[in-house]
Order: C-alpha cells, then structure tokens, then sequence
C-alpha cells in the first residue's frame, strides 16, 4: 500500500526539469531570461500543491498520522521511563494472571469435547445400583448387561457407547524394547464413529470389532508422537498389552485424548472378555469379567448421541424400563420395598468430572485474578492520571498553541496503546508459561495452550484497558484549559481538590479489595497448612509403592507369585519390611461394601450407614506402614490358604460394630456370605483413600485366604532415599516375568500428596494472587501517595517555614494514608466474609470466619500502607523550606 | 496582464479528461511531462489549460495504476528529463477510455443539439 517506489525527492527534480525545459521553450518564443522563468514557474500554478498532493498520495494518510502519533507517544513516554515501566509491568501482571487462569478455565470448563455436535451427546447417569451389585461410582457407571440392553435398543439414544479404563496405567511392550506403562481404555465398536472422531492413520472400531473381541487397537495422537515418532509405519504393528498382543490398526486426529478428563488417554481397544484385559484392571471374579453376561459390576462409563428428533426427556423415558429391566440382571428379583435405579442423562459437551473437580476451585481462583486486575487497572489510571496531572502545564502550552481536543486525546490515545500493546505481549509471554506451570501442578494431562477462545479474551481486555486509559485520564489532562499556560505558580495550579478526591477513592477500593484477597488467601494457605500437616496415622517416610499386574490364570499361581515376589524383595539390601495389597493405599480408590458381623447384617440405626470399606493385604501390612495395632496381631506368614480366615479392623469398625465388647475372636463377612473371616488384631484409624478424609470402618483381610489373581501393588519400607531401591526391585520383577513393568512407582508420601494435588495447587495459586495484589496496591498508593507529597510541597514548604516540625508534616501524610486504609478494612472485611463462605467448601480445618486469617489481612493491608507510606513522608519531611518556596 | 486575458478563452479540464488526454498524447510516442502539456494545449488550439501540477499528479497516477512507465532520460535539446510511455495496459484503456468518451458527447450531442435547434 505505501511501497511506492518513487520518492519526493524524485518528484522534486522531475519539476525541477520541467520548469526549465518550459522556461527554455519560452525563451525560445523570445521571452526575456527572467520573464521565462517567472512565466515558467507561474503556469506550473502551486508547486508545493503538487508535491503535498504526491506525498499525500503516495500514503496512506491515516497511518501516516497514527505512526506520527505512536512516535510522538513513545518519546514521551521515554521522558518518564518510570512511569512506563511500572504502568507495563503491572499490566502485563494482571493480564496475564488472567489470561492464564482464563485459559486453563477454557481448557477445563469450558472448552467442549473435541468431537463432532458435541450438543447431542449426553452421558448416562443414575441413582444408587441395586443392592448387591458391586460398583465403580455409584451415579456414573453401570453393568455390562444395562449397556447391552440399551444400546440394543437403537431408539431415543443411538449409538450408546461404552468406555472403561484397563487400570489406572497397564503394562505395554513394543518391539524388542523393554515393558513401559500406558493409558488404555476398553470401548465399543461405536466409539469413534459415534463420536465423531475421525482417524488421520488407519480405521477405527466396528460393531464386529467389538463382538469379536477384536485384538486390535487405535493409538492416540499424542501417544503416536511421543512414543513412535509419527511414524507411519506402526500401522500393523503389535503392542503387547498386559501381555496380549493387539494390532495397531488406526491413529485418532490430534486433540482428542479420550474421555477420561485429566488423564489423556494413549490406545483404545474393543471391549474384551479376557481376564488379562478386565475392566479397571481388576482380576476377574471366579474367571468372569465385567463382560460376562450376569456380570454385577458397575464398571463400564456409558456416552451415547441423541437419536435424530429425540429430546433428552424423550430418550429417558423410551428406555427407563429397559434400563430398570437391566439393572437386575444376575441380582434376581428387586427385595421388597426396593426402588429401582432411576436413568438420568446429563450434558456431554465437556469432559465428565473435570466441571466437579476444578470447576469451582477455577470459578473462585477467576474472581481472584479478575478482582487483581482491577486494582491492576486502577493503578494504572491513577498513575496515568498523575502523570497527566504534571503534565497539565504541557497541555496547556499544545492547547494555547492551537491543538485541538481531538488532537490530544489522540496523544493520550497512542500513549496508552504503548502501553497496553507492550504490557498485551508481556502479558501473553507470562500467560504460556503460567499455564504450563499450572498444567504441571494440576497434573491434567491435556491441552490446556491458550486457543482462539482465550486470545480473544485477552484482546477484549486490552481495548477495554486501552480505551478507559485514554479516556481516564482526559479529564485531568484538560482541566487545565489553555489558560493555566499563563499561569506560574505551582501552589495555584494544583489546588483543585476534585482529583485527589477521585484518588483518595481508588486508594479506598483497591485497600477494599486487597482485604478480599489477602482473607481468601490467607484461608487457602491455611487449609494447604492444615492439609499438609494432618497426621496420616502411619510413618510415611520411608515408604515406596509400585504395582504389578502379572498375567495369572488360577489362584495358588497368582499366592505362589506374590509370595515369591515378597521373599525376593525382602533379600534386597536395605529393605526392612515389604508387604502387598489390592487396593494401593493413599490413591483415592477404596472397596466399599456391607459385611456380616457375625453373620448377620447390621442394622442401620439412627441413620448409621453399614458400609464399610474392605482391603486384601499381605503378611506383616502394619508393620510395613508403622501403623500401630492396638491389639492381637498383625498378619503373618503362617496365615495361609487352609489356616483359619482372618481379618483385622479398625478402631470405627470396632466402635461401631462391636460396642462395649472385645471384638477379638468375632466373625466378620462378606455380604454374600462367601467369606467369613476370624478378628485378630484392632489397628488404629490411620488416612487410607486421601489426606482430607474421615475415617471410616475398615477391614483387612489376608491375600492368602481370598482368591486373588490379578495386579496387586507392592509396599516396600527401605532405609535411605525410598526411589533408589526401584532399579533393584525391578530386577527382580522382571527376572520373575521380562513382560512386567514398575506401574506407578512412587513414594507413599508422593501417593498420599496427590490426594490434595488440586487443593495445594488452589492454595498456592491463591496465596500468590493475594500477594500479587499486595505487590499492586503497594506500588499504586506509593506512587499516588508521592505523588500527592510532591503536589504539597510548596505546601509544606510553607508549613515549615512558619514553623511546623519534621514530625508534624510525617504525620500529616500517614495520617492521609491510614485514613485511606482504615475507610478501605471497612468496606473490604464484610466483602471477605461473602467471599470466606463461597469458598467454604474448598477450606479444610480452617472456618470461612477464621479470626486469625482476617487479622493477617488486616495488618498486611496497614503494613502496606505504611511502607507505602514512608519514603513520601520522609520525602516530605526532608523538604527544604527554601528550597519549597522556590520550587516555581 | 497577458496571462489573464488567455486565461479568459480556456477552459479548464473536465474532471477525468485528462487522463484521456494523457494517453492519446502518449500513444504517439514516449514523452516528458512538459512536452504533455505543451502537446495538449497546442493540439486543443489552446483551448484546454493544463494546471502542471494536476498534470504531474495525473501522470504519477497513470503511472501507479501501471498503465504508463516512466524513466529519466535526455530531451532532445539535451537536459536531463522523465520520460513516459504507454504499456499494453495503457493502450486497452485508451481505446475503452475513447470509445466511453465518443459515447458520451453522442449523448450529450443527442440531448444538446435538439433542444438547442428547437428554441
């Protein structure tokens, strides 16, 4: 558009050249030197016309103006580094504090299924299961037989898809490499279709697939980048998975990483009824899987997609009775007064869970950074005000000189998109890397870059910023009026008490809202305290986990394993104790189910509920954990298959079950009345799902006597650093079987911190943002307050020439400043008490009135002020009187 | 004064002529600046007067529009000068420039005429 490749100068002397060939022709015609010059130049007509209008031409007038502006904006703005500086940094702060947070929103909340009309899917959902029937979450899966009665349906939901986990992480080999760990989910034939999902390699799964127990599976994007190197060439090849050889037969599009929420999902294969490939990587019940066809357990997560036409209520009604029908199956009949679970379907335009688990953390943490980039915002329009304040004068002189209104809110305009498109790009820079540190800690596994979605926000907040600084500050810039460039003295020309009311407003507010955040941080920081320290009733240090998920076919194979595999284990040097257990402690997952206390059902009175949560463990369990046993014994080897069944429990379990009674040599059984096993030993409650919870009645029973045959986690107590045994230990899993990986090994203390990964990561970021808005409101009251001190120090000169001394005028400007903080602790505590109960369900230990929390708040706040405070005042107080009164 | 008196008898261009002009002036053969105006006006019999100035912003036009180029070279009694010639472009628009141009004092023929023959 302005390439134009000609210049004025050439335009120049193309004149140039014409006046003198026509002055030469002229002459010619006989007219004197002089005249045919002059007559020449005189019907050129406006020589400086001519090259205006080229030059004009030659741009585009517009931008031509604006960079003349953003020039003129910049050398200003380089005449007070300071200022700049500061005004960008603060910016780039609370934008990207809330770019950051936004996209992570985004990502989590927001940001719909990366599948095709993501509006028409639903995920099934339901009240409790029928008693009896074993369960993986009480509203969200459901058994083998409902999924098969209703996808047969084919009305109102079509397809419905089923997708479970093969356990948290499973055992995969490839090639001649040595076994890893990966992500698998077991699906229906539908699964991608039904989704929407297209395959950029390969097919995905058909119906067939699914019927046949296909072995062969679809690897992710992610997964075929990470682990093959998009090699093209992993169509076709074998991935042995839990030792089962599956063929890779497609690769999924970029972005979608399954349905599992925070863990991206790396292959997909078809439902299976091989006990290697059982649902959650639990070993098969009397040889049966999930799949069998009067399986009871809840375990598949059910999608589907709205029949075409059908409406959400319709699709529930047409298949409530196939379901209810369904639910039974393999219970017998509903118990008298039983009421049938109730099919309900809910949005599935987000990833499942992901809304419950960070949804509220993320919506309060957004108010968080949205309320720290006003103050942000709020700084900057008071330091710009400022500035425009001692620029008053400068204004003045342009406006005497001619410039119109227009003209300097163009100026003021281009000065504050300096500024907003310096701070916009630091803003995006530190929004990336926030987030990534965020993905980090939050450990979501997919995506969470910033999208168009998010950049758009930013975009939306920079004009918002960019235009309120403009037009902010134009009233301060124009006060002024042409005429105070006449004016001299500065005592007259900065009297208006109008602004520094203004100011003394923002100061309030921004002390308002630091009191809020500096409460919700000090409560978050609380709770993280409270979190950290809980006592897990157990000496953690030391501990190390890893699992095992060996491929057994009977029972004495899978005893004689572990037993194997603990004799080994003890042998290594600088191992103390090693036990094994189903259920891996500190991971969130328990076994929940009623037991017979000797033989019978226990009532539920007053509301008491029976449940109880079970573990299958190994010999010397207590011992390895450090958890006391109150009393009898802890499990031993000499427990075994044909010794009498024996069980320990807890202390709730005790004060429950057996009140007012030595529960030492009761019977307690399994609801089926399978099992009965003989109480040995009362251990004390100790933290067993998670850090936050309460316990709950617990018994553990010995791996020897239960028929246990799939994966099992083993817990080792080592002297010195708990990871160095790993290498070792894996030595000698794989000497045992070269298919076995180390699946999750970690410390125990690792484990148990996981539990409240989402809570210190709500805490921590929380804390920051509160001191981020500490840091802002500091730097805005110095900089409002010195500014205000230099205004009055003609003021003070005068004071303390007619004898005020230096304490006085201190005082003078503390007492300004504490008067600003009192009004704003006022206004911003009963803001933190609404802020204290939004938040009341993310606090542990700590109460929403936590007097401690508001006391803290409240003497950061005075700090604050008084620090801000102190270099002005001491400013003031150095003043020269002499040198004050002749500042003009 | 001289000047005012020619300046009586001309008339100024009509918006848009000019170019016209420009381009049937090029089409017998490359030219300076100063040479278009002096072959307009003389041509017109001194009718038309060319403003230099629009002149130069006219053949800087043409020339943006790629339907002339130019480049320095000598006049014939040796200064130094830019020279402008036609490009392909430029000749296609010539011949639709004229042909609209024809159509146009037709009409105004067609309309003018009449009324004039009648009063």
């Amino acid at each position: 558009m302005f390439k134009r490749k000609r210049s004025a100068q050439d335009f120049s002397e193309e004149i140039q050249a014409h006046l003198e060939l026509e002055a030469e022709e002229l002459r010619r015609e006989g007219l004197s030197e002089v005249g045919a010059r002059r007559k020449a130049r005189h019907e050129f007509g406006n020589i400086p016309a001519a090259q205006e209008h080229f030059y004009l031409k030659s741009r585009w007038a517009p931008l031509d103006r604006f960079l003349r502006d953003i020039k003129f904006a910049s050398r200003s703005l380089l005449h007070s580094p300071g200022f700049a500086v500061t005004a960008i940094l603060t910016l780039a702060l609370g934008i990207g504090a809330n770019t950051a947070v936004f996209s992570v929103m985004n990502a989590v909340v927001l940001r719909a299924l990366p599948v095709a009309d993501p509006d028409r899917l639903v995920y099934l959902r339901t009240t409790d299961p029928p008693a009896g029937a074993a369960y993986i979450d009480s509203n969200e899966t459901f058994s083998y037989a409902v999924y098969n009665a209703l996808r047969r349906q084919g009305r109102g939901l079509s397809p419905v898809m089923a997708y479970v986990p093969l356990g948290g992480k499973v055992a995969v080999r490839y090639g001649g490499a040595s076994p890893e760990e990966a992500e698998g989910d077991m699906v229906s034939g539908t699964f991608f279709s039904g989704l929407g999902v297209n395959l950029i390699r390969g097919r995905g799964f058909s119906e067939q697939d699914e019927t046949n127990h296909a072995p062969i599976g679809v690897i992710s994007f992610n997964y075929w980048t990470r682990r093959f190197a998009r090699n093209p060439g992993v169509l076709g090849a074998t991935l042995y998975v839990n030792g089962v050889a599956i063929t890779i037969v497609g690769v999924a599009a970029e972005g979608f990483e399954g349905l599992e929420g925070a863990n991206s999902t790396d292959f997909w294969i078809p439902l299976q009824n091989r006990p290697e490939l059982n649902a959650w990587g639990n070993p098969a019940v009397d040889g049966k899987t999930f799949a069998a066809s009067d399986s009871t357990w809840w375990c598949l997560r059910l999608i589907a997609r709205l029949a075409p036409g059908a409406t959400r209520a319709q699709a529930v009604a047409q298949l409530q009775t196939v379901f209810q029908g369904a639910a039974f199956t393999g219970l017998g009949t509903p118990k008298a007064g039983e009421k049938p679970p109730i099919l309900s379907v809910v949005d599935a335009k987000n990833f499942s869970g992901y809304d419950e688990r960070y949804g509220n953390p993320l919506r309060i943490l957004m108010a968080m950074v949205g309320l720290v980039l006003l103050i942000a915002m709020t700084n900057v329009v008071m330091l710009l005000m400022a500035r425009n304040a001692a620029r008053q004068r400068e204004f003045s002189v342009r406006m005497a000189l001619g410039a119109g209104r227009g003209e300097l809110l163009r100026q003021l305009l281009a000065e504050s998109l300096i500024l907003v498109s310096i701070g916009g790009v630091l803003a995006w820079g530190f929004a990336v890397m926030a987030t990534r540190l965020l993905a980090g800690w939050a450990q979501i596994e997919s995506s969470l870059a910033p999208d168009r979605t998010v950049l758009l926000f930013t975009l939306v907040v920079l004009v918002f910023a960019a235009l309120l600084f403009s037009l902010a500050p134009m009233r301060v810039a124009l006060a002024g009026g042409a005429e105070l460039a006449l004016r001299t003295s500065a005592a007259a020309s900065n009297a208006d008490a109008g602004k520094s009311r203004t100011s003394k407003i923002i100061v309030a507010s921004q002390m308002a809202l630091c009191v809020v955040l500096l409460v919700a941080g000090a409560l978050l920081i609380r709770t993280l305290r409270n979190l950290e320290n809980t006592p897990l009733g157990m000496k953690v240090d030391g501990l190390v986990v890893f699992g095992v998920q060996p491929n057994i076919a009977a029972v004495p194979e899978g005893k004689a394993f572990y037993r194997n595999l603990m004799d080994k284990l003890r042998a290594l040097p600088g191992v103390e104790s090693v036990s094994v257990m189903d259920t891996r402690i500190g991971s969130g997952w328990s076994n929940n189910a009623d037991m017979t206390v000797d033989g019978k059902l226990p009532e539920e009175t007053n509301g008491m509920a029976r449940t109880v949560r079970s573990n299958v463990v190994g010999p010397a369990f207590f011992r390895t954990l450090d958890v006391p046993i109150l009393a009898g014994r802890d499990f031993n080897d000499s427990d075994t298959a044909t010794s009498p069944h024996v069980g320990i429990i807890n202390e709730q379990f005790a004060r429950r079950f057996f009140p007012d009674q030595n529960p030492l040599g009761h019977l307690i059984g399994t609801d089926d009345g399978r099992y009965q096993m003989m109480v040995v030993g009362i251990v004390k409650d100790h933290k067993y799902r998670s850090i936050d919870e309460d316990p709950i009645p617990m018994a553990w029973f010995m791996y020897a006597q239960i028929p246990i045959t799939g994966g099992m986690d083993v817990e080792m107590r080592v002297h010195g650093d708990p990871l160095a045994i790993l290498p070792s230990a894996r030595n000698v899993v794989q000497q045992m079987n070269p298919n076995l990986p180390l699946i999750n090994p970690m410390t125990q203390r690792a484990q148990y911190d996981m539990t409240i990964s989402s809570q210190l990561l709500f805490a921590r970021l929380a804390g920051f943002f509160g001191f981020l808005a500490v840091v802002l409101v500091a730097t805005g009251l110095y900089g409002s307050l010195s500014y205000r001190v230099n205004m009055r120090t003609a003021e003070i000169g005068v004071r303390m020439a007619v004898g005020a001394r230096r304490g006085q005028v201190v005082w003078m400007i503390l007492r300004d400043s504490l008067l600003l903080t009192t009004v704003g602790v006022v206004i911003g505590i009963p803001l933190a008490m609404f802020v204290g109960r939004a938040l009341e369900s993310s606090l542990y230990g700590v109460k929403p009135l936590d007097t401690v929390s508001y006391l803290l708040a409240v003497i950061g706040v005075a700090i604050v002020a008084l620090v801000a405070s102190a270099v002005p005042a001491a400013r003031a107080a150095s003043v020269d009187p002499m040198t004050a009164l002749r500042t003009d | 004064m001289a000047t005012q008196e020619t300046t009586n008898d001309r008339i100024a261009l009509m918006q848009g002529t000019l170019d016209l002009l420009i381009l049937k002036t090029l089409l017998l053969g490359p030219c300076h600046g100063q040479g278009v105006a002096r072959s307009i006006q003389r041509q017109s019999e001194e009718v038309f007067l060319v403003d230099h100035g629009s002149l130069y912003v006219a053949l800087q036009r043409l020339e943006d529009k790629k339907w002339i180029t130019a480049k320095w070279g000598v006049s014939e009694n040796n200064r130094k000068a830019r020279f402008y010639s036609l490009t392909t472009k430029g000749r296609e628009q010539l011949v639709e420039k004229m042909s609209e141009w024809q159509r146009l004092t037709r009409a105004m023929g067609l309309i003018l005429e009449p009324a004039t023959g009648k009063a």
